[in-house]
């Protein structure tokens, strides 16, 4: 018991500067929830529904931007892809936990659980799974104080600071921090010179298909790198 | 009622994601081009979106110059200190400031 108290405090406190940079990031989609009309209950929902900010702040940013629902959520899941990276790089891992955590884990597999997570494959099912429930449960505790948070000091915030803002400059950051070679270069170039111009194209569906052919320059790309 | 169903599929869609291979197929391989283009959905997604952000429903640019500075200065500040703490802060300065000048 005491081994397990141990390995959980440890898992809390890995995760607490981790989530230091998701604060800001909260906050502001509390904020866009405010400014995107939509039923506040259900907005903040979406911190326990889909608990993943950039696939959130996607989903709420364009339906109060009046894009059409299907490319709304076209959009948020494609930024939520990534995940099926994590779920085969720990399938592994989880091949000896009980039914019951292979069903849960899944659902707080974050960028953060997985960073923090992915370094300790060895580690006994047990303390692993401890291990990722202390850091997966203190991010998704704090993540639904602070998205209401922001929900809540919004309306406080005078309207000519226009803190929504802050949600292209949060894009901005996730998309040069996520950088690491040329080809996502090309792809993100690419990306946007596409939806730049499919912009005309009705209820914001230019946005998928700039990202599905940035995707691919970006795949081309990494190909002829490999060459 | 129908941003509900939206944030539910957008739930269920992300938790099918993350439980795919953990549920279903736990010793297959995801198959290496899929890997691949994996990797180039977070940058592509994200510049998509700053544009379609920038730009009204007729695809025409809608920044002046506070954004355009800010969106720069944030970019430099992310790429320089890795920290979206630091971004956030500099794009939300550069733009109260250049639009206060200007």
């Amino acid at each position: 018991m005491s081994v397990d108290r141990s390995v959980a405090r440890r898992g809390v406190i890995d995760a607490l500067p981790l989530f230091v940079p998701a604060v800001p990031f909260g906050l502001v989609i509390g904020l866009a929830i405010g400014d995107s009309g939509m039923n506040l209950f259900v907005g903040w929902s979406s911190s326990w529904i889909v608990f993943a900010g950039a696939a959130q702040l996607t989903l709420i940013t364009l339906l109060g931007s009046g894009a059409a629902l299907v490319a709304a959520v076209g959009t948020a899941l494609v930024v939520n892809a990534r995940h099926l990276m994590y779920s085969a790089a720990l399938a592994p891992t989880f091949q000896r936990q009980p039914l019951w955590f292979r069903r849960l884990g899944p659902y707080l597999l974050i960028d953060q659980v997985f960073a923090l997570v992915a370094v300790r494959p060895e580690e006994e099912p047990d303390r692993f799974r401890t291990y990722y429930l202390a850091v997966a449960l203190t991010f998704w505790s704090l993540w639904l104080v602070v998205t209401a948070l922001g929900i809540v000091i919004g309306p406080v915030i005078p309207e000519e600071w226009n803190l929504e803002f802050a949600v292209p400059i949060l894009f901005i950051g996730l998309l040069i921090l996520g950088i690491d070679r040329w080809p996502k270069v090309v792809a993100a170039v690419v990306g946007a010179a596409t939806t730049y111009l499919a912009a005309g194209l009705p209820n914001r569906t230019g946005l998928l298909v700039g990202a599905a052919v940035g995707i691919l320059a970006g795949t081309v790309a990494e190909r002829y790198r490999g060459e | 009622m129908s941003e509900l169903v939206a944030v539910l599929v957008v739930g269920l869609g992300s938790y099918l994601f993350r439980s795919f291979f953990i549920l279903a197929l736990a010793n297959r391989r995801i198959p290496d081009q899929v890997l691949v283009a994996l990797r180039f959905v977070a940058p592509a997604v994200m510049a998509a979106l700053i544009v379609a952000l920038m730009t009204d429903s007729e695809g025409n640019v809608a920044i002046g110059l506070p954004e355009a500075s800010a969106l720069l200065a944030g970019g430099a500040v992310a790429h320089r200190t890795r920290n979206h703490i630091w971004t956030l802060f500099a794009g939300m300065t550069v733009y109260w400031v250049v639009r206060a000048l200007f």
